[in-house]
Parts: C-alpha cells; structure tokens; sequence
C-alpha cells in the first residue's frame, strides 16, 4: 500500500514548490545556525535572499564526509543540544567517527519515511517483522524499529548475531517480515536450509539495504523464500536508512523528495549530470533540523529517473547503485576506508605500514583479511612474539573499524608498491 | 654461544629456496637449519659461517632476519643422552623455546642446538655438568 499518497504521489509541479520552499527555509536555518555554512556562503558571496527556489540549488556548496570529520562532533548541529534527543555514529574515515544527530521531529520524519518503504514493501499492522540490523550507534537496527512501529507491525528487534536464536524465533513467531543486510538473508537462508526449516518460515516480506546487491541476489533471495524482497538505502549523514527504497516494480529506488532533494552529478567535475547519466548521487535535507546539509556528496554512483512509475508514486527513482567514486568499501554493511586501516597500523606502531585489504564472501557472509608486512625492526625470533602481534594487529584493527579481521602476516616488500596511488585492497566478492 | 639467524617467512612453495638461493650466490655456508612453522607463517632458523654478511645479504634482498644466540650442546652418540641435557635443564626450572640439530660436524659426534629461557644460566649448569658447550668459532669451522 501507499503510505502517505498525498506525498508519495504528489504532481511534480506541487512537489517542486514544496521542494523550494522548504530549501529556502533550510538555507535560512543553516545560514543562520551553522558558522560553518555561513561563512562558506559569505565566501562565495552568497545569501539566503539568493536562493529562490530549487532552481537556485547549484549555487550552494558542496558538502563532504571530511566536513563533518573536520567539524566533530558536533560542529555542524544547527540546534542547541538541549534540542537533540538521539545521536548516531559511523566509524570515520580516519578514526574519528562521523556523528549524526535528530531532534523529536527529525526522528518522527525518519520514522514517516520508514514506514514509507514497509508499507510499499506490503508490511502492515497484521504482520511480524524481525529487525537483524545491528542496534545501537549504527542506524540500521533503530531506524526500521521505530519505522515498523510507527506502522503498527509487530517488531521482533533482533539485532545480529545469534542466527539460530532468529531462525527459531521466526518460526515460532510465525515472522512474515525481516530486515536486514542482503548477505546477511542469504547466511540466514543456508542456515535455514541446514536445519531443513526452510519450508516452514512465513515471510513474505525483506527489506534488505546498508550494503549494495545486485539483481540476481534479489532473485534468489525471493525464489529461496517464496518473498518479495526489496531494496532500501539510505546513509546516516541524510538521515539512516529510509532515503529512498524500491517499489514493487523494482526498476529503481523511489526517493523521498519532499525530504530529500537529489542531483546526480559528475564526480571529477561537479556539473549536473543528465537524467539517466551516471554519476554521483548529491542530497539536500529538506525538513532536518538538528543536521540539515547543503548538497551532500553521498559518493554512491546512481542514475536518476524523473519517469512516471507504474506504482503510482511520483518520486524520483535512482537506479540501483554502480559503485563508489571513493574508495569505501562495504562489508557486512560495515563502512569500512582504507584508511582507517592505515591509521590504526601507524598509530600501532609495532608493524610497517604496508598492508592490503583482501576481501571476500565465505558462505554468504563477507570477511576481511589483512596482511601487513612484518618489518626488520618489529620481527621477533619468536614464534609466539610474532602471533602475539598477530593478535594485536587484529584486535587493534576490530575496534578501529568495528569489524572481525584476519590479519596474516606476509614478508618484507611483497606487498607491491605501486607508483602514486597503491592498490590496498582485493574485492573478491561476486555481486552476480 | 653461537650466533644463528632467524627469518620471518611466509608458508608459502619456495619461501626457503628463495633464502637459500641468496645463500648459494654469496657462498655462505650452512651449518644448521631448522624450519619452525605455524599455519600462516613460519621462521627458518640458520647457523651459517658468515653471519654478518649472510643477515645483510639477507636484508638486502628482503626479508625480515635477526640475530641471536644460542648454545650448541656436544653429546654423545647413544640412546638417551639428549634426555639427560634436557632433563638438567628442566629441574633448574628453565624452559626450552626449540631444539634443533647440525647438518656439520667435525668432530665424529651430534651436536644439538638448543634456546632456553634463560641462555647464560643453561651455559652455565651444562658446563658444571661437564658438557662440552662449544663458541661460535668451533661450529663455523
């Protein structure tokens, strides 16, 4: 079902002057609020007054994750604190994580836009839905709690983690519903199959997003489970999962553009990209109050689609996504930078700093190996010294990037050193 | 003491022929070696008769090497006089990090390599036990 039809399938002409109004009134807020936009708008000359309508977007600044890295942790808040009722946070680019925060209205339009996507999903109050996203600082788990609730289904939250305990409550519970990583529902199928249970879930329903997929995993997926399985996306710095989702039709991810208002543009350049055009996805918050930002550069490569959808939503759709135009990989629907992984060995100090990221699906669920180069100056004779600094390394590397890691260690300058930028990561993984 | 080099490698075909290859070229020769592995890694453990030259030679060509020292223990040739060294060893309350044994020998008898806990203290109870505990100079030979 639609959820909020006079939303989700306004005209475009009554969308556009809702979209305008609501980014003059966040270019006023942020102006006025945020130090950081309004110098950069008094450096470029520019003041709220200039900004009319969405046809003006293009003469705001950029925003990037550095931005907020440089202005941690609350630096870019356009609320005072007294005002912030939940924060949220991903691990940084550097160590330093990147920190979100909601008032009660940003939380209740974050639940509005969940409650979008189940109700699309055909979610209702009559069904049970397990939430196997992680709860806690990381968005997935709260977002589609409070998203089902609002709905009125029941919501088993799960978290991750214990997949026998999930498999044993969702056939006890007679779960109709899940949500969680894509790879994730493929584990929980192969466990589902070994204990010979798969013909006995209920779902009817998955909503899997935080990582990307692709078609044929979907396919699978849905054959496997007798469901419909769909796409959410989303990215805490916008608001957490529930920026935009896919319909029935599956040819795209509707976004919610009375909240969120897309330009796709070209990565090395800047310049809009044409409808259809690959490129990079850029959003502007409409509606948030604690973290608004001006045209934030997500680094998701998509395409944009203005195209009436057979559902009868009239929201935008971006295509399902093409990579990054950063280097960000994506495991277990953790954000992971190589470079954390550099920070941490140099800030170790015990290892060089030469390492390569080796990435790759075991049984549907990704790991993470990395070597590093045991140095001269850092080797022991002993066995046991050196698989003490293995397991160093390793524990040094799970809390930095809040992920289990193999670390193997390799010998002096076999890792290859490439001119200017260095190959540090192998993606093994086939999104077929 | 002698001294003996310690390599870092991976546990990968022809980790230890790429050792022994730098070895081969220079002329160094060998005079003991004892691999020690693990599932992942291992160290080749070596007494060669150029020492410096061989853990430069080493370093130059990559590989992660150190220096340390060891006793080399003389014994003789029959059953159960190895248990006897380590038995010594033991009941002074010194643990054994790795044993192993030389590929040359001068003299007609074994001679076993052996790294404690505690090096000086293992030198000393096996000299007062009159076992002969040669130097570097008496294995490179």
């Amino acid at each position: 079902m639609i959820w909020n039809e006079s939303k989700e399938c306004m005209s475009r002409d009554e969308l556009h002057n809702l979209q305008s109004a609501r980014l003059k009134k966040t270019v006023n807020h942020v102006y006025h609020n945020v130090e950081f936009y309004r110098k950069k708008m008094q450096q470029m000359g520019l003041e709220p007054g200039d900004i009319n309508g969405i046809e003006d977007l293009h003469k705001l600044p950029f925003t990037t994750k550095d931005d907020l890295r440089d202005n941690y942790p609350f630096g870019l808040f356009a609320v005072p604190q007294s005002q912030v009722v939940r924060i949220h946070a991903s691990s940084g680019t550097t160590g330093k994580a990147t920190v979100v925060g909601y008032t009660r209205r940003d939380i209740e339009i974050w639940q509005e836009c969940v409650t979008r996507v189940l109700a699309m999903a055909g979610i209702g109050p009559n069904d049970k839905i397990q939430v196997a996203y992680g709860y806690g600082l990381f968005t997935g788990g709260l977002g589609l709690h409070y998203g089902a609730e609002n709905l009125g289904a029941t919501v088993v939250p799960m978290s991750t983690g214990n997949t026998q305990r999930l498999i044993t409550m969702m056939e006890d519970f007679e779960v109709t519903a899940i949500a969680c990583t894509p790879s994730y529902l493929l584990h929980i199928i192969e466990v589902l199959e070994e204990a010979g249970k798969i013909d006995r879930v209920k779902l009817k329903a998955a909503i899997c997003g935080a990582e990307p997929w692709t078609e044929n995993m979907r396919k699978e997926i849905e054959s496997k489970l007798g469901l419909n399985a769909y796409d959410i996306y989303g990215l805490s710095e916008i608001l957490g999962p529930g920026v935009a989702a896919d319909c029935d039709v599956h040819n795209g991810l509707h976004v919610y553009e009375d909240h969120f208002l897309p330009e796709i543009v070209n990565p090395d350049t800047l310049e809009p990209c044409k409808e259809g055009e690959t490129g990079e996805l850029v959003i502007t918050t409409l509606t948030k109050e604690a973290l608004p930002l001006l045209r934030y550069r997500t680094k998701d490569l998509t395409s944009i689609s203005y195209d009436p959808c057979p559902c009868g939503r009239t929201m935008a759709r971006i295509s399902k996504f093409k990579g990054r135009s950063d280097d960000m990989l994506i495991i277990r629907g953790v954000n992971v930078f190589p470079s954390q992984v550099e920070a941490a060995l140099l800030e170790m100090g015990e290892t060089s700093p030469h390492y390569i990221m080796i990435v790759d699906r075991v049984n549907n669920l990704d790991v993470l190996e990395v070597q590093v180069e045991v140095e001269e100056r850092f080797f022991s004779d002993e066995i046991k010294e050196l698989e003490k600094l293995n397991k160093k390394i390793s524990s040094v590397l799970q809390s930095a990037l809040g992920l289990s890691v193999k670390v193997t260690l390799v010998e002096p300058k076999t890792i290859a050193r490439s001119e200017g930028k260095a190959k540090r990561v192998i993606d093994k993984r086939k999104l077929i | 003491m002698i001294k003996q080099l310690s390599i870092f490698i991976q546990n990968e075909v022809g980790s230890v022929a790429s050792i022994t290859a730098v070895l081969k070229k220079h002329n160094i020769n060998l005079r003991a070696i004892a691999t020690f592995d693990t599932p992942q890694f291992a160290i080749l453990r070596m007494i060669v008769d150029q020492p410096e030259k061989a853990k430069t030679l080493l370093i130059e060509s990559g590989f992660a090497v150190t220096m340390s020292d060891a006793i080399a223990v003389e014994l003789e040739d029959k059953p159960g006089v190895l248990h006897d060294v380590l038995q010594l060893i033991a009941d002074a309350g010194i643990g054994i990090n790795y044993i192993y044994s030389i590929v040359f020998r001068q003299k007609n008898v074994p001679l076993i390599i052996i790294n404690t806990d505690n090096l000086d203290k293992t030198k000393q109870i096996l000299i007062e036990k009159g076992y002969s505990v040669p130097d570097q100079e008496d294995v490179y030979l």
